[in-house]
């Protein structure tokens, strides 16, 4: 199962093309002159320390940040350039999976699955009974797959984190993307639940061919499912390699700090105790 | 620091060392305390020269219990001659604050995404959209009633499109707090499907801020009822206008049962909003769940009592309000078309002529502000005792805490403008007999909150102070008491300023104010001045608004 760690090798053509892409906020780079090519098929796993900019490099991909230079070119649509119409038309190919799940926590299982499928109905819904039928049969088949068709009508908020987590992925999946991007989809869940809905994530997506790209800080998981693993450190790309033949010891570098400041000289307790009083 | 010292010389050298050596006996002077009792003793000097200044007395008040004892007197036994006419009146009253919360609720929507910080499409949109709201909260319901009577004629309308416009003003706010408090992420996962903009508010705000938005509505309709049942002193149509006739005609047995009408009414319908709040807001009580069991999958959502229960309230407001439209034969249309003659009254004020501010209307102000004040100390001093009674936690005896509960409740279901009514009646015109209704009907706001509050006191001080032998007045003043003065400063500020908002319209029914200056203008044509008097109540009450928010924040 897991470990493959091969290129496919059928399509070759690239589905991401990214050059020069930097975003700054506040002048500050969080992102800085990354290059970046993913080909169909292909399940990156982005790695990094907290802050070094995995989420932006993501959020660049499918138009919810606009870089402040670069370029970005997803499924043959230049996102840098796009307008806002064009990008939400992308944007109906492409699924994101949230590190704080999103879910709506009011609404049913059901209803926020059908959420995904917003992207190719007309008009607006509200409530489950607004969808058509054929989509509420393909929900529940989704919400069957990530093992919580017996929720549907539960109110989300009463799911456990996890199962939160597996109705985004169904929400995910209705969305049928042609490219899946995952945001730390297991940081908030304890490590039996993460590596649970971790490999359930990744067996979909290789059982729909989809391609991923996918920030994680599981660096096991990431060694036995992706093809290729793309390190950043402090915005800037310093790891892009095949996962095949890479040892955890070689992936750690990634986290290594440039410049590490000096932990503050703690104030010695009898000048604390002056200060108090 | 330096405001702990006590002046001494031996102040310098305290530093550094430990407290033990010089004890501070004084509480230290800090910021909150400071403002609590400077505002405090600022209140009591408004309080005093507003007294003054309406010439309060105590022998007025003491006359004016005779002067109201004389008159239930004249009231007692209740009559009601004409049941069926009184019966339609009362279902009149009924559908107009329906149809005017309705009303407002479908254009607080659209305006509140408008006017919430993170909806908004633009700064200055927000800007308008905040302001268009405030304006609508500043200007009284039966102020909207009186020009929109002038403009399209006495009939029922006017009336719903006062309540309306008012109710906009508290509907649009609290829809606009509700959306700005809703959680990005859903908006963000709805973006990212590709949906616009319409359908990211529609998918990913909406769900979130349904439920807060049921409970303003269910809320702001309790209200309304209060106000449509003197919608009628102006023309604006309901069971008002009957009790208007009976007071004109001095006939106060047919007035006194139809004022009993009313109180039943609102009680039965403030007991029947908390059960729905309790029913729409409260998920999860519907029992176990179970999968379903049913042959094949389920792709609809199953009955559950609270989808049963949601669907039947929202069918039964929807039909209420059908049936409203066809009764009071308000062709939807005419709604439409009327915003035109608002538009055109609001025209008609422009530009407010200040020419006219005269000396009269400078004392009419003071008089308002001063009613304002008065009926809040009499408010203060009358529910903080009545409301202690009423908490339970608090009450000497069960039966205490019945008769007090059911005093705060008689006394909300009655509108204030049908106490001054009464007021005027007993004492006659003026601003003693306004700041008298106001005060007495002051109990049923603040009386309520002082309860609610008093029953949320943590019970551990109350065991503390038991514990160490104190009594029932001890354990008052020393554990409950000080819990409770946040909450209780607050809930006055609150009255304050809900009082010189009413204090605004006394002057209806002739209990002082500005109120009758206003209805004058507007009786006599002479809309500019009428807009001058109605920009300065705007400024007054937006003040005032202000000013208590700002010492809530300082206080709490
Ligand atoms: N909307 C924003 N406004 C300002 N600064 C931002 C914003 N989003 C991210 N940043 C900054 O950009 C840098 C990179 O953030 P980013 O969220 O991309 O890191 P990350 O690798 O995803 O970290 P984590 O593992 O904690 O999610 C951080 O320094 C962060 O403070
Ligand atoms: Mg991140």
């Amino acid at each position: 199962m897991a470990g493959t760690a091969t290129v496919p090798a059928g399509d070759p053509r690239p589905v991401i093309g990214v050059r020069g892409l930097t975003k700054r906020f506040a002048g500050t780079p969080a992102v800085d002159d990354v290059d970046l090519e993913v080909r169909g098929g292909e399940l990156v796993v982005l790695l990094g320390l907290s802050g070094s900019g995995k989420s932006t490099l993501l959020r660049c991909l499918n138009g919810l940040h606009r870089p402040s230079s670069g370029e970005v070119d997803v499924l043959g649509c230049r996102v840098d350039l796009a307008r806002e119409g064009r990008l939400r038309r992308l944007r109906t190919r492409i699924g994101f999976v949230f590190q704080q799940f999103n879910l709506v926590g009011r609404l049913s299982c059901m209803e926020n699955v059908l959420i995904g499928a917003l992207g190719r109905v007309r008009g607006p819904r509200y409530g489950v009974l607004s969808y058509p039928k054929s989509m509420r049969r393909e929900a529940l088949e989704h919400l069957d797959r990530v093992g919580l068709a017996d929720r549907a009508f539960q109110r989300a908020d009463t799911l456990s984190g996890g199962q939160q987590q597996r109705v985004a992925i169904a929400r995910t999946l209705m969305h049928r993307p042609a490219l899946l991007l995952a945001d730390e989809p297991v940081a908030s869940l304890d490590p039996e639940n993460a590596a649970v809905v971790m490999e359930l994530l990744f067996q979909v997506c290789l059982e729909e061919r989809l391609t991923v790209v996918c920030s994680l800080h599981q660096v096991d998981l990431a060694l036995g499912w992706a093809h290729r693993l793309v390190g950043l450190r402090e915005g800037r790309k310093v790891l892009d390699q095949p996962a095949a033949g890479m040892s955890r010891h070689d992936v750690m570098r990634v986290y290594e700090r440039v410049a590490q400041p000096q932990p503050e000289q703690p104030t010695p307790p009898r000048a604390q105790s002056e200060a108090v009083a | 620091m330096t405001r702990t010292r006590t002046g001494n010389a031996g102040g310098d050298s305290r530093v550094g060392s430990g407290p033990m050596d010089d004890p501070v006996l004084r509480p230290p002077l800090t910021r909150p305390v400071v403002t609590l009792w400077g505002v405090g003793l600022a209140a009591v000097a408004l309080t005093v020269i507003a007294v003054i200044s309406i010439d309060f007395g105590l022998g007025a008040l003491v006359d004016g219990f005779d002067d109201v004892v004389s008159l239930a007197e004249r009231m007692l036994p209740p009559r009601m001659p004409d049941p069926p006419r009184i019966a339609s009146l009362a279902v009149e009253t009924l559908l107009i604050a329906l149809l005017g919360t309705v009303i407002a609720t479908v254009l607080s929507a659209p305006l509140a995404f408008l006017a919430a910080r993170n909806t908004t499409p633009h700064r200055a949109v927000h800007a308008a959209a905040r302001g268009l709201i405030t304006f609508c909260r500043a200007v009284p319901d039966l102020v909207f009633a009186v020009l929109f009577v002038r403009a399209m004629g006495i009939g029922v309308l006017p009336g719903v499109l006062a309540l309306a416009l008012h109710s906009v003003g508290m509907l649009g706010k609290l829809f606009a707090d509700a959306i700005e408090q809703s959680d990005p992420g859903p908006r963000e996962a709805v973006r990212a499907t590709g949906a616009g903009p319409v359908r990211e508010l529609v998918n990913g705000v909406l769900p979130q801020v349904v439920p807060a938005w049921i409970g303003t509505f269910v809320y702001r309709i309790d209200i309304n009822l209060r106000t449509s049942v003197v919608l009628g002193f102006v023309g604006a149509g309901g069971i008002g206008f009957a009790l208007q006739d009976a007071l004109r005609g001095l006939v106060y047995p047919r007035a006194l049962g139809i004022v009993l009408v009313i109180v039943v009414i609102i009680a039965a319908l403030e007991l029947a909003s908390i059960a729905i709040r309790r029913l729409l807001l409260n998920p999860e009580s519907s029992g176990p769940k179970r999968p379903s069991a049913g042959p094949g999958p389920r792709l609809s959502p199953p009955w559950t009592v609270q989808r049963l229960s949601t669907t039947i309230a929202a069918a039964a407001v929807a039909l209420a309000t059908g049936y409203a439209l066809v009764s009071l034969r308000i062709n939807p249309l005419d709604v439409l078309w009327s915003f035109g003659d608002v538009v055109e009254v609001a025209g008609r004020l422009l530009p407010p002529d200040f020419g006219m501010v005269g000396d009269r209307l400078g004392a009419a102000i003071v008089e308002t502000l001063a009613i304002g004040m008065v009926a809040t100390a009499i408010g203060v001093l009358l529910s903080v005792p009545i409301g202690l009674l009423a908490a339970r936690n608090v009450a000497p005896h069960p039966a205490v805490y019945w008769a007090a509960r059911s005093v705060v409740l008689v006394v909300r279901a009655i509108p204030e403008l049908i106490l001054a009514v009464v007021f005027v009646a007993a004492i006659g015109l003026g601003p003693i007999a306004g700041a008298c209704a106001l005060g007495l009907g002051s109990i049923g706001l603040l009386g309520k909150l002082v309860a609610d509050a008093a029953e949320e006191v943590d019970p551990g001080p109350r065991a503390a102070v038991r514990s160490v032998g104190g009594g029932w007045w001890q354990e008052l003043f020393s554990a409950v008491l000080p819990q409770t003065v946040p909450s209780v400063v607050g809930s006055s500020l609150y009255l304050l300023d809900v009082n010189i908002r009413t204090s605004t319209v006394l002057g209806i029914v002739g209990a002082g104010g500005v109120g009758f200056l206003l209805f004058e203008a507007v009786r006599t044509l002479n809309f500019e001045f009428a807009g001058a008097i109605i920009a300065i109540i705007f400024v007054i009450v937006y003040l005032i608004e202000r000013l208590s928010g700002w010492i809530r924040a300082q206080v709490m």
